[in-house]
């Protein structure tokens, strides 16, 4: 449907909300998806869906009540009954301890800068034919691939009573996971991709960084870490996977209020992580699917979060900004547009610190799976290594590791223990979440070191 | 509508489809309402509908989903398309277990519907909730209610038809606060299934009112009991702990997509192969466990699952042994073929979607420990020399693999010859899967059983959240690492 659509039915439903004196905001999100899976060296699944939901949110004397709609993008007359749904629901809500506050967008805005047409029309062939030279060699009767080529667009616009103006927003994504694993030994090795342009497809990255895995797998020494602190250089994902609780436990205001956070008000200002890290949220950078403009309709800038280390504040959303009595920073989108500053290192690839020399062993961690917050408030995070580590030892052979575990505080980890980071940073993220299509990637060093990492558990095999 | 699916489905079989399904749900409603410290931040009600149509050309499959009745022919049309298109890249044609097309129907059981109590009641008996934890301590209390309600009609080119009516609901109440050291201390009270239904009658005011004093009170300790110790003790689990050790260790790894590969991209494999079954010893002597889709007053009970299969109650581990696995029609085709035996007679009825919008997968029923013979909590906890008793899952994270595990709990006691001492606090546990199954030493009797839900469970891409179950009763572990 093209923008112009959605804001001619957004507008519609804001005047059926109008007519009955009503004051509520309305969001639009709608996704064309195309999922193809590969298990055992098969496409297993080669899947797409077609889906449009509607939120109506009423508000009133601080009072609140909202109603959701997944149906027929052209069915109006569902979409009237949601909202009225919506309001019929209001006086039913309990009294808040503060005012909710509608969004008082003052200029219709449509940003698609990291949409592409050409994403929607790819086809089934296309796909296989790329999965295929990104593959192309690497399988065998043990080595069986599996993976997801995953791409789609997803629209977001938002209206409100209080105005006739509209933010939408549209991105194109393409997400791909490729797994090559051993049916006999059970190691597994990947390689990712995030981009929101078909011409940025590149099946050779995938096929170099999975050919040289593949060959180190099939060649080298199996070996199990020892439990003890060591020294560990984290992929891009890793990194993201911490850096995504890092966005849940540490810099939301609400959250902070609420004791689920790692920081503390009093923080503000002062030095909570390592002077080499700084994390900005920037919606100028396409690569992270960024929104210019929040739903509140408010154009948004670029904020360094953590600068070399130190806290600057806290985001704050609407809703708690209005439940907490703060000023909402902007920050009312679907993802945040995240970018850690890259370091002083020139390596960019494993393959190239591989080559280089080194005084010690050092643990090569590309993907960390199932993290999870042990404690909150302290940051304390678990997790499991993933696809494809690496033992380089000292002696410039390479081992391979089987999966470690590591639990640890964040402030510590990115505190004391971060060594050094790559200059080059990579889009990671991912396509969607459990309930849609919502692209989103951070930018993270292609490869960050840290020291004393404990290994808590460390198995006996790959399997 | 009944005649245009079908319709379609023939339609797609005539131009070559060896099998086509179409799951149509007509409407679908969620409440959802969270109270945190008296605001409440969510109130909404949700409604969906939609259909997924799956085929099988050419021996591979394809789906496509719309929430359009306007698309319904080029829907199908594309799933069709979807399933040739993934056959130019195929190893081996995809076979399905044989099965009776079935006709039938399925009504979770309820007394009171709860889409049916005016909101008003709703939110008062939520404020009442809120009142309940709102007490000297707490710094933050949240109260949750989701309730659900979605009808499902299920068509296949078998000539299975099947409709499904479902209803549940889900609760919890939440409280916490910051102990000396700075760190929040939480506590939570998810109930367990109490009587025979899923519906509004399961929310007993009294039961919560003692539930959250309790809570409350187990709150204050912790924020000035001692940490947990770093040993390897005896790990007594309750139930509203043990549940999710025999989720993440026990229903995930005996998925057979899992166990064939096919999460590997996602969710992970199964330390667990094909020859274990029938062989490995996944636990002592004392574990046997089951999926049961039978335990009507569970989520993990369907009536028929979405590959149009009766709901089982089945053996996967028997007296330590593992014997069975979570199954599907296409899966247990695919696990015989490879093992070059027959492993699994038929399927075991565990494929499910969680909408119209994605395709069945091997999900969990509920997963269940049957009760033990070795007496009530006070039995097992006499019989300890020195242990943890275990209450509250606070955090968890596995293998990928399955293989192994760390888990956070909201609260501990310490055991110590045969008595339950004090408060412990930021306790934990961790361990390899067989060998902590391995160490399973005692198994409490029915009065320790409960069954718990699990509303938020995880897998698939894109993916999928599924609520199913876990009876389970009070179970100890011997040498376990605990503590950070």
């Amino acid at each position: 449907m093209r923008p112009e659509a959605v804001i001619e039915k957004l507008r519609e439903l804001r005047e059926h909300a109008l007519k009955q004196g009503a004051r509520v905001q309305i969001r639009w999100s709608s996704e064309d998806s195309r999922m193809v899976r590969y298990a055992n060296s098969a496409v297993s699944l080669n899947s797409h869906e077609a889906i449009t939901r509607l939120e109506v949110m009423a508000i009133g004397d601080h009072q609140q009540a909202s109603a959701s709609l997944t149906a027929d993008e052209e069915d109006l007359e569902a979409m009237r009954a949601t909202v009225d749904k919506a309001i019929r629901m209001l006086p039913f809500a309990s009294k808040l301890s503060y005012q909710p506050s509608l969004p008082n967008i003052q200029k219709t805005s449509i940003s698609e800068a990291s949409y592409d047409p050409a994403v929607e029309q790819l086809t089934s062939r296309e796909v296989v034919d790329f999965v295929n030279q990104a593959t192309q060699g690497l399988e065998s009767d043990d080595i069986l691939l599996s993976g997801n080529f995953s791409s789609g667009s997803a629209v977001t616009a938002a209206i409100s009573t209080a105005t006739p103006e509209v933010v939408y927003w549209r991105a194109s994504d393409i997400g791909i996971t490729l797994v090559l694993a051993s049916e006999k030994r059970k190691w597994e090795i990947n390689a990712e991709q995030f981009v929101y342009k078909k011409n940025d497809l590149d099946a050779r990255a995938l096929h170099d960084r999975l050919s040289w895995l593949s060959k180190l797998y099939q060649t080298q020494e199996e070996t199990r870490i020892p439990e003890g602190p060591c020294k560990v250089v984290m992929g891009p994902a890793a990194v993201a996977e911490y850096l995504g609780y890092l966005g849940y436990l540490g810099y939301q205001g609400g959250m902070m209020k609420r004791g689920f956070s790692m920081f503390r008000e009093t923080d503000v200002g002062k030095r909570v992580m390592s002077s080499l890290f700084t994390l900005t949220e920037d919606p100028s950078l396409k690569e992270t699917f960024a929104m210019p403009v929040d739903f509140y309709g408010r154009t948004r800038d670029r904020r360094k979060i953590i600068d070399q280390g130190k806290l600057t504040g806290f985001i704050w959303d609407q809703q708690s900004a209005d439940e907490f009595q703060e000023e909402a920073t902007g920050h009312d989108v679907n993802n945040l547009s995240i970018l850690v500053q890259g370091g002083t290192e020139e390596v960019k690839t494993i393959q190239e610190l591989a080559q280089m020399p080194r005084e010690e062993d050092i643990l090569y961690v590309p993907f960390m799976h199932y993290m999870n917050a042990v404690n909150p408030s302290e940051g304390q995070l678990t997790a499991i290594s993933r696809f494809g580590a690496l033992l380089l030892k000292k002696d410039g052979s390479i081992q391979l590791p089987y999966n470690v575990r590591f639990t640890e505080k964040m402030k510590e980890l990115f505190g004391d223990k971060l060594q050094w980071m790559s200059k080059h940073t990579v889009p990671y993220g991912s396509s969607s979440h459990y309930y849609g299509r919502e692209p989103y990637a951070i930018l993270v060093p292609s490869l960050t070191c840290f020291d004393g990492v404990k290994v808590e558990i460390s198995n006996e095999s790959f399997g | 509508m009944t005649l245009d699916w079908k319709n379609q489905i023939r339609r797609l079989t005539d131009q070559g489809a060896s099998y086509a399904d179409v799951r149509y749900y007509p409407k679908e409603e969620e409440d959802f309402l969270l109270m945190w410290n008296g605001n409440l931040l969510a109130f909404n009600r949700s409604e969906t509908s939609g259909f997924g149509v799956r085929v099988l050309a050419d021996g591979a499959w394809g789906f496509a989903a719309s929430s359009s009745l306007n698309d319904i022919q080029a829907t199908f049309d594309r799933a069709l398309e979807n399933a040739r298109a993934a056959a130019g890249r195929l190893k081996r044609p995809i076979r399905l277990a044989d099965k009776e097309a079935v006709k039938g129907c399925f009504d979770s059981p309820c007394q009171t519907d709860p889409f049916e109590i005016p909101l008003e009641d709703k939110l008062a008996l939520m404020k009442e909730l809120d009142g309940f934890i709102d007490q000297p301590g707490v710094q933050q209390r949240r109260v949750m209610i989701s309730t659900s309600k979605r009808t499902v009609h299920y068509y296949d080119s078998e000539g299975a038809e099947i409709e499904k009516r479902i209803i549940d609901i889900f609760p919890s109440i939440q409280v916490a606060a910051m102990d000396a050291d700075g760190v929040q201390q939480e506590r939570k009270y998810l109930p367990p299934r109490l009587g025979p239904s899923r519906g509004w009658e399961t929310m007993d005011r009294d039961h919560w009112q003692g539930e959250a004093e309790r809570i409350v009170r187990e709150m204050n300790q912790l924020l000035t009991a001692p940490a947990c110790p770093k040993d390897r003790l005896s790990v007594i689990l309750l139930p509203d702990m043990m549940y999710l050790q025999v989720h993440e260790t026990i229903g995930h790894p005996l998925e057979l997509d899992r166990i064939l590969g096919y999460e590997l991209s996602y969710a992970g494999g199964s330390f667990v192969r094909l020859e274990d079954f029938g062989k490995l010893q996944y636990g002592s002597k004392k574990l046997n466990a089951r999926a049961d889709a039978t335990l009507i007053n569970s989520p993990g009970s369907f009536g028929y699952d979405d590959d149009g299969v009766p709901a089982q109650n089945r053996m996967l581990i028997d007296q330590g042994i593992l014997v069975g696995a979570l199954t599907s029609r296409q899966m247990v085709t695919e696990a015989n073929d490879k093992a070059g035996r027959q492993l699994f007679d038929s399927s075991g009825g565990a494929c499910r979607a969680c909408d119209f919008n994605r395709v069945p997968l091997e999900r969990m029923t509920n997963i269940n420990i049957d009760p033990g013979e070795d007496g009530s909590l006070e039995d097992i906890i006499k019989g300890t020399e020195k242990g943890l008793l275990l209450s509250g899952d606070k955090s968890w994270s596995i293998g990928s693999n399955r293989e192994q595990f760390h888990f956070a709990t909201d609260i501990g006691w310490l055991i110590e010859d045969g008595e339950q001492k004090h408060v412990l606090k930021n306790c934990s546990y961790s361990g390899m899967t067989l060998e902590f199954y391995r160490s399973l030493s005692a198994v409490g009797d029915e009065s320790t059983w409960q069954v718990q839900y699990v509303d938020n469970c995880g897998k698939g891409v894109p993916g999928q959240v599924m609520q199913l179950g876990h009876g389970v009763p009070v179970c100890r572990f011997d040498h376990v690492k605990v503590g950070d």
